[in-house]
């Protein structure tokens, strides 16, 4: 007999998948462009800075992709833990922490992104 | 303590049930603890964008090397096995095509292979002589 499940459990799980869904496509042009189409010398300040600076798009495109790998990456820890069935204080404390890992990893996300953004440094 | 034993249910479901499905759920958690892993030391390097660029140069430097370019391949294995598996897992669900979900493992399987063969193409050069020579 399938138990019922709450609300936010339902949400989460439905998030996981559409985040899930918008990273594939992220990390499809990710890897493609920095990693695979790279093809000349090291990658240093003035070359990130040089892709990135100059397009609307790509600041959109990155400013999105951090909190949404952030999401699925703690929602997907959290999904495996609450497959053991943690004990109720557990489950407070790590939720907790994991939103403070959350906040504090897209605080430092965005705030290298702007950095990198930067113009005329 | 629910945790207790973790290892060892672990094992007890993986043997109960030993068919492609088991195997890409744990393919599955272990890609995904590896890929928490890398964000955050992917984090840690980009990071240093945030006290200037000399600093982001210097780190930088560090891990652009053949040792990491190799390390890369592993990387990329751990993202794509992850992506296509999720979207075996999505279209399964949303369409109703659970049934066929062996179908699409190997499918799966066919397009990591291909994406690997090309991912090992692309990194062979970084690995042997130091990192991007010009094509």
């Amino acid at each position: 007999m399938a138990e019922r499940v709450s609300n936010q459990s339902l949400l989460t799980w439905f998030l996981q998948r559409f985040s899930g869904l918008f990273l594939a496509f992220f990390l499809f042009t990710h890897i493609d462009v920095h990693h695979f189409l790279h093809r000349e010398g090291l990658i240093d300040f003035a070359v990130v800075n040089q892709r990135l600076g100059g397009s609307f798009w790509w600041k959109l495109y990155y400013l999105l992709f951090v909190p949404f790998c952030v999401f699925h990456a703690l929602n997907g820890i959290w999904a495996i833990l609450a497959d053991y069935r943690p004990s109720g204080g557990f489950t407070v404390t790590t939720k907790i922490v994991f939103w403070v890992i959350g906040i504090l990893l897209i605080f430092i996300g965005a705030m290298t992104l702007i950095n990198l953004f930067a113009v005329g440094v | 303590m629910a945790f207790k034993g973790f290892l060892k249910n672990a094992y007890i479901d993986t043997n109960l049930n030993k068919n492609v499905g088991t195997f890409a759920y744990l393919f599955h958690r272990i890609t995904g603890i590896g890929l928490v892993v890398y964000l955050i030391m992917h984090t840690y390097v980009l990071s240093s964008a945030i006290s200037g660029h000399q600093d982001f140069n210097k780190r930088m430097g560090l891990v652009q090397n053949p040792f990491f370019a190799f390390l890369e391949i592993l990387l990329v294995a751990g993202v794509f096995f992850h992506m296509l598996n999720g979207l075996r897992i999505s279209i399964c669900d949303f369409f109703g095509w659970s049934r066929a979900h062996k179908v699409f493992f190997w499918i799966e399987l066919v397009l990591f292979v291909a994406i690997m063969i090309i991912t090992v193409i692309l990194q062979l050069p970084k690995m042997q002589s130091g990192y991007y020579p010009s094509i």
